[in-house]
């Protein structure tokens, strides 16, 4: 797999390539407008991510040029704006998703395998991490056998950080993907509702599975990195 | 009547001073009108006198002087015509005096001795005045006499008294005329002033592209009101700098505020670094993410001031939003041991962003939740009153002091130091409940007793008929 990423701020660039490199992509890098496009149109990418302030043109022109070449392939926009709709009219120009700064790394990467598997791969009926057990039709938990009963919220949470195990998910993106953005800023929400399902998973187990790190957000599992 | 207002004092200058003028020329008339009278009637005296002494005294002796009152009463009869005469000898001698008048005014006998020599005097009696005027005559023998003839001043004091009363009613009317005419005058000229202050109440930082209307009069007021337009723009310019400086700040900040959250995450999740290396890095990371938290929520309100494009408008139910956000946070609460009670009239339809009315809901139920402790209650009510939708979120937590209540919606503003360590949050979010609402045409208020609880209450316009409106 290989994107491209067109992003000026250098130490932005390299955060986001070095963090898309650990998640073995290959990655190029182009710091404007002009040299974006020439390397869009060179080669044939799996997965374009777009700065929307670039010297040269803006990235908003960028995407109108990629789009009218090449239809198929994903384009994520990064932007210091969030205006609503400025959204509208870069999804309208073509744009697949968009992640406003500041982001949190684990969000950009889900966001890119997310685009990259879109429509291709079938979703797992069950989730299994350690001896749990989430069967996504019925809606049921299992722990160790054991049945656990959660309230629908609980489920969407624990349902979501069991997507990728191990990942450490931020409490924007869980707060953006279980409730919805009004409850931006509302962080606090997402603890109450984790010790909830702590107290249901965790505690009768001598293995506890919710990882919390500090800072950073929750994750299901141990940590995939070294 | 305010007392204190330009056209009222004025008139009252106006007509003061012209009252003062009407009674000093009124004075000086009177004055001048009573000097020449008496002049008028003393000489008529000494006219009188000067005939006595020529026709009379002239031609009597020591000898014949007895035959003198008889002479005078028969050719001038004083007491008829209300006059006073007498005729005295030099050495003081009395030789005549007439009667006391018909109404006994004066008693003639007791008016003291004249000087000698021609000279007029006046005499003021109880309630009136004698004029008298004194000339001195030799008899034909030589023999000086002194010959006084006197009238009352009735006469010229009721004359003077008509003349003071139609003064008195002429300067009165005068000046009753003077203030009406003086009020509208004022009034229609300072009718301007009246207009441009209550347009200026109504400009606030929100319409600060109206201006104040400027009457083409090219007097003082135009130049008033063209300069504090003038005065308005240069504030519109400011104040759309500073909101600017806010955006452009808060857009600036993000690329920084990434890569440090970029490089924390990677760190605080390294396992290679000590535990307590991670534990501070995450707490550097915590301070980073409020810092993009305030950023994310400046943008939003210079957004929102901006009057930026904000998404479509749809129609909705704002008791079910309120019910269903409620039900969202009641785990938040129930943490907390506070319980929420909601209650929503059916039916109460209102237009706007749904997403963003929805974060009002949250923020309030969010801070009511926050300042209620454990076992109070906050109660959420959605109910219609004449063409307004109130939401209303009322707890009895500890209450905001009377001195904190006007600034609550301040952006950063916070009740005492205490809350911010024990509660965070970034200190906007009644700032953006605020903004929201204006963008709605709603009202946001709040009312509170420090210890007892808060009340804060929405007032939208519900949604037109959508049959009348497409």
């Amino acid at each position: 797999m290989r994107m491209l990423l067109v992003e000026d701020e250098t130490k932005v660039a390299e955060l986001v390539a070095r963090a898309l490199r650990s998640e073995r992509y290959a990655v190029d890098v182009a710091a404007d407008g002009p040299s974006g496009w020439e390397m869009a149109d060179a080669y044939n990418y799996d997965l374009i991510i777009l700065d929307l302030m670039l010297p040269g043109f803006s990235g908003a022109e960028l995407l109108r040029r990629i789009r009218r070449k090449n239809q198929q392939v994903p384009i994520l926009i990064l932007t210091a704006r969030d205006a609503t709709a400025e959204k509208v009219a870069n999804f309208e120009a073509g744009a697949d998703d968009y992640l406003t700064k500041p982001f949190a790394f684990a969000e950009l990467v889900m966001r890119v395998k997310a685009l990259l598997r879109r429509g291709s791969v079938p979703r797992a009926s069950v989730l299994r991490v350690a001896d749990l057990e989430i069967d996504r039709l019925t809606q049921q938990v299992k722990r160790a056998g054991r049945r656990i009963e959660l309230t629908p919220k609980e489920y969407a949470l624990l349902e979501y950080l069991a997507t990728s195990p191990g990942r450490v998910f931020s409490r924007t993106m869980i707060i953006e993907h279980v409730w919805d953005q009004s409850f931006e800023g509302l962080t606090n929400i997402v603890d109450v509702y984790v010790r909830h399902l702590r107290s249901k998973l965790d505690d009768p187990y001598p293995v506890k599975l919710i990882r919390t790190v500090r800072g950073v957000g929750y994750g299901l599992g141990e940590s995939a990195e070294a | 009547m305010n007392t204190r207002s330009l056209s009222f004092r004025l008139v009252a200058w106006y007509a003061g001073v012209l009252t003062a003028v009407f009674v000093l020329l009124g004075a000086l008339t009177i004055l001048f009108l009573q000097r020449y009278l008496e002049a008028n009637l003393l000489d008529t005296q000494a006219r009188r006198a000067r005939q006595i002494a020529g026709t009379l005294i002239s031609a009597t002796n020591r000898a014949t002087e007895t035959a003198l009152p008889a002479q005078v009463e028969r050719l001038y009869s004083p007491e008829a015509n209300e006059r006073f005469i007498r005729i005295t000898r030099a050495d003081g001698h009395l030789v005549y005096v007439s009667g006391p008048p018909k109404d006994a005014r004066y008693d003639p006998a007791r008016v003291p001795p004249a000087a000698a020599g021609t000279h007029t005097r006046k005499l003021r009696l109880a309630d009136d005045s004698l004029l008298i005027a004194a000339i001195s005559a030799a008899g034909a023998d030589g023999t000086p006499y002194v010959v006084e003839v006197g009238a009352s001043g009735a006469g010229t004091a009721a004359t003077l008294a008509r003349v003071l009363v139609m003064l008195a009613a002429g300067l009165s009317i005068a000046v009753c005329v003077a203030v009406a005419g003086g009020f509208v005058l004022v009034r229609r000229s300072l009718d301007p002033v009246a207009r441009m202050a209550s347009k200026a109440e109504a400009i606030t930082q929100h319409n600060l592209s109206e201006r104040l209307p400027v009457v083409d009069s090219g007097d003082e007021l135009e130049r008033l009101a063209v300069s504090l337009n003038l005065m308005i723009s240069r504030l519109e310019t400011a104040i759309d700098g500073s909101k600017q400086f806010i955006a452009d700040a808060s857009h600036e900040l993000r690329t920084p505020l990434t890569v440090m959250r970029g490089e924390l995450e990677s760190l605080a999740q390294d396992r290679q670094l000590p535990h307590a290396t991670r534990e501070a890095l995450g707490s550097v990371l915590e301070e980073v993410l409020r810092l993009a938290e305030i950023v994310a929520g400046l943008f939003a309100l210079s957004r929102l001031d901006a009057g930026e494009a904000h998404a479509p408008w749809q129609r909705f139910d704002l008791g079910e939003l309120a019910t269903t956000t409620a039900g969202q946070m009641s785990l938040l609460a129930e943490d907390k041991k506070v319980s929420v009670a909601c209650e929503s009239a059916p039916g109460v339809t209102v237009e706007g962003d749904r997403a963003r009315l929805k974060q009002v809901i949250v923020n309030l139920l969010d801070n009511a939740i926050k300042y209620t402790p454990g076992g109070g209650h906050v109660s959420l009510s959605v109910r219609r009153d004449g063409g307004f939708a109130i939401l209303e979120v009322a707890d009895d937590g500890i209450g905001i002091p009377a001195e904190a209540l006007p600034h609550v919606f301040k952006r950063f503003y916070r009740v005492d130091g205490s809350r911010t360590r024990l509660h965070g949050g970034a200190g906007l979010g009644l700032s953006i409940v605020d903004s929201i609402c204006t963008a709605h045409d709603a009202r946001v208020e709040v009312s509170s007793t420090a210890g007892k609880g808060s009340t804060f209450r929405i007032r939208a316009p519900l949604a037109g008929d959508p049959a009348a409106s497409p």
